[in-house]
């Protein structure tokens, strides 16, 4: 290790640096602010230390990591995306005065598991990331130890995440008898050496084993039933973390570990894909349009989004990276709008995750509600939002390539999962139905970071709606 | 990795052998299924333990402490083999590996001082420790 190294691992080290400071300061003294506070500068040091290690980039620092433009990007929408999910568990922790500070440092260490993902070369280090990132999850899932139901999703997790890694493990295994390889480069150029037309059935076996654990922490279909439980189940700012991070890590890991492998070389593989892809966008657009309970109903809208996310690796070939990343940011930017609302309205006892709490949210918040439309009609595609520059990425992507199969399955379930979307946005402009009544429920005070961050986030949803050109070419530059 | 030799050892013993296995098990259920004698008595469905008759209930609520304690030490002891993993190889490894254990260590430490700080090693229940208080308050 030199110097160079260091600095090129700088947000690793700065982000485990602080998530041991975060523990000292609790073990010293107990103060929710300054936990924050804490977990805050180290994110922005970590975040300020990018550009920095810029210039040592592409640097592969040990057999294990690789510090490349991708890694870079995605390092940043990371942190990004753990500082606003950070401001919103302030407000939210701070109504219950249970214990909140731990909080803080399992996100830490999950953010921290996500960048490791991030930035692996190899499968032992894809092991490492994903079991940082699971450990943390499964106590901030069930964080709000007081709700059955919040327990209830821990567990959950914890069965079915312990599962998948042993599926990975064992697929890695497989794929390691085989090749005798377990880095990512020389797997890719392992299996393209491979003859096409009948691969050897445990090199098949270990990388479906693989895929089985990669579409569990995405979500993707067969693989996706903890989905909607774990999302209702965790608090509102965890389940924003749940959505971005630990599927957008996922995601980048998905791109680097099949992007030197030339998928369509591998027939069996390619299928079971473009099944999955398709499967997901069907399966979450339809269940979503059942749901009555937010939080159930965005869980299902992140499997079909997971699905447009797999399209695109299948539609754009070499240029995937660029796609993905652009629709993953874009989806990254609207998910955490959608939750951070959820979280602000929520009260002590419950979160506010029923069309009914949304009910006439309008006449009370017409700023919440604002921003809370925008996220949802970028979620939906509906142009003017980033959503809609995304999808139609995507869908260019696919029909430049020819992939009608998928792309015809993407435009008919977009336009399928608009209702519910709609349904949502309708409940809040509609005139509450207890009016008079009932008391409607008391509105917690809306702190000035909360307003802030919110602010920012629709202001890049709707920024990269109307001129995605300069976000485009950058991350052409960055990942072309 | 080369690729293993093709194996030739016939298949059939192996399936032969299972199927043997499951006959013989089969046999033995059903045959004493057959033979055996039936009671319906009033203590025949009570767990056997040497004669004793049981009581209650074994559902009962331990104390989280017991968790904790056994968690800890599974922790820990985990950490050991670590330590010990590098012990075995500390020269090859030379000063970057004795830098690193020392981080593994100072990190385990602190972990160790939190724990204690936060009150997991704290054998007294709740109670004992709030009258503690109250006694110190007092004096």
């Amino acid at each position: 290790m030199h110097r160079p190294d260091f600095i090129a691992l700088a947000p690793l080290l700065i982000l485990a640096l602080s998530a041991a400071a975060v523990m000292l300061a609790i073990a010293l003294r107990r103060n929710h602010l300054s936990a924050m506070g804490l977990s805050l500068t180290g994110l922005g040091a970590a975040l300020t230390a990018l550009p920095l290690m810029a210039r040592y980039t592409p640097r592969t620092v040990t057999p294990l990591l690789i510090m490349d433009h991708f890694a870079l990007f995605y390092t940043g929408l990371i942190l990004a995306a753990t500082a606003v999910v950070i401001v919103l568990s302030y407000d939210y922790f701070s109504q219950k005065d249970d214990l909140p500070e731990e909080a803080y440092l399992l996100l830490l260490l999950a953010a921290l598991g996500a960048v490791i993902l991030v930035c692996a070369r190899h499968v032992a280090a894809l092991f490492l990331g994903l079991e940082i990132l699971s450990v943390s999850l499964y106590a901030l899932i069930a964080y709000t130890r007081d709700r059955n139901i919040s327990i209830e999703a821990g567990i959950k997790y914890l069965v079915l995440a312990a599962v998948s890694a042993a599926f990975l493990l064992f697929g890695a295994a497989l794929i390691y008898a085989h090749t005798g390889a377990l880095d990512f480069q020389q797997l890719g150029a392992l299996l393209k050496a491979e003859p096409s037309g009948r691969p050897a059935l445990i090199l098949l076996a270990g990388l479906g084993f693989l895929v089985v654990a990669v579409g569990f922490k995405l979500a993707l279909t067969p693989f996706h039933m903890w989905t909607p439980d774990i999302y209702q189940g965790a608090p509102a700012p965890v389940t924003a973390f749940v959505a971005t991070v630990s599927k957008g890590a996922m995601a980048a890991l998905l791109v680097r570990l099949f992007t030197p492998t030339d998928l369509p070389h591998w027939p069996a593989l390619y299928l079971f894909f473009t099944a999955m892809a398709a499967a997901s966008m069907a399966a979450g657009n339809l269940l979503a349009l059942l749901q009555t309970n937010v939080k159930r109903l965005l869980a299902y809208s992140s499997i079909a989004h997971m699905g447009y996310l797999l399209a695109a690796l299948l539609f754009s070939g070499q240029k995937a990276a660029v796609v993905m990343t652009f629709y993953l940011t874009v989806y990254v930017v609207s998910i955490l709008g959608c939750f951070g609302i959820i979280a602000i309205l929520s009260s002590k006892e419950r979160d506010a995750d029923t069309c009914q709490d949304l009910q006439g949210l309008f006449f009370r918040r017409p700023l919440l509600t604002g921003v809370f439309t925008t996220m949802l009609l970028s979620l939906a595609g509906i142009p003017l939002t980033a959503g809609f520059i995304g999808k139609f990425y995507v869908v260019s992507a696919g029909v430049e390539n020819a992939h009608w199969f998928l792309v015809i399955i993407l435009v008919v379930f977009s336009g399928v999962g608009l209702f519910y979307y709609l349904r949502v946005i309708i409940a809040m402009f509609s005139p509450s139905l207890d009016e008079g009544l009932v008391p409607s429920p008391a509105l917690p005070a809306l702190s000035a970071p909360v307003v802030l961050t919110l602010t920012f986030l629709s202001t890049l949803v709707l920024w990269l709606g109307v001129w995605p050109s300069w976000f485009l070419a950058t991350l052409e530059k960055m990942l072309g | 990795m080369t690729a293993q030799p093709p194996v030739d050892t016939p298949l059939w013993p192996l399936v032969l052998y299972c199927a043997i296995v499951m006959i013989l098990a089969a046999f033995i259920v059903i045959l004493s299924a057959f033979l055996g004698q039936r009671h319906r008595e009033r203590t025949t469905n009570e767990p056997y333990e040497s004669g004793i008759a049981p009581t209650g209930s074994a559902r009962i609520r331990f104390d989280i402490k017991f968790y904790l304690s056994a968690m800890f030490f599974v922790l820990f002891d985990l950490e050991a083999v670590f330590i010990f993993a590098w012990a075995d190889a500390a020269r090859p490894l030379g000063w970057t590996g004795y830098i690193e254990i020392l981080i593994f260590i100072a990190v385990l430490l602190l972990a160790l001082f939190y724990l204690w700080r936060v009150g997991a090693l704290d054998w007294r229940v709740e109670k004992h420790r709030r009258s503690k208080r109250q006694v110190t308050k007092v004096n």
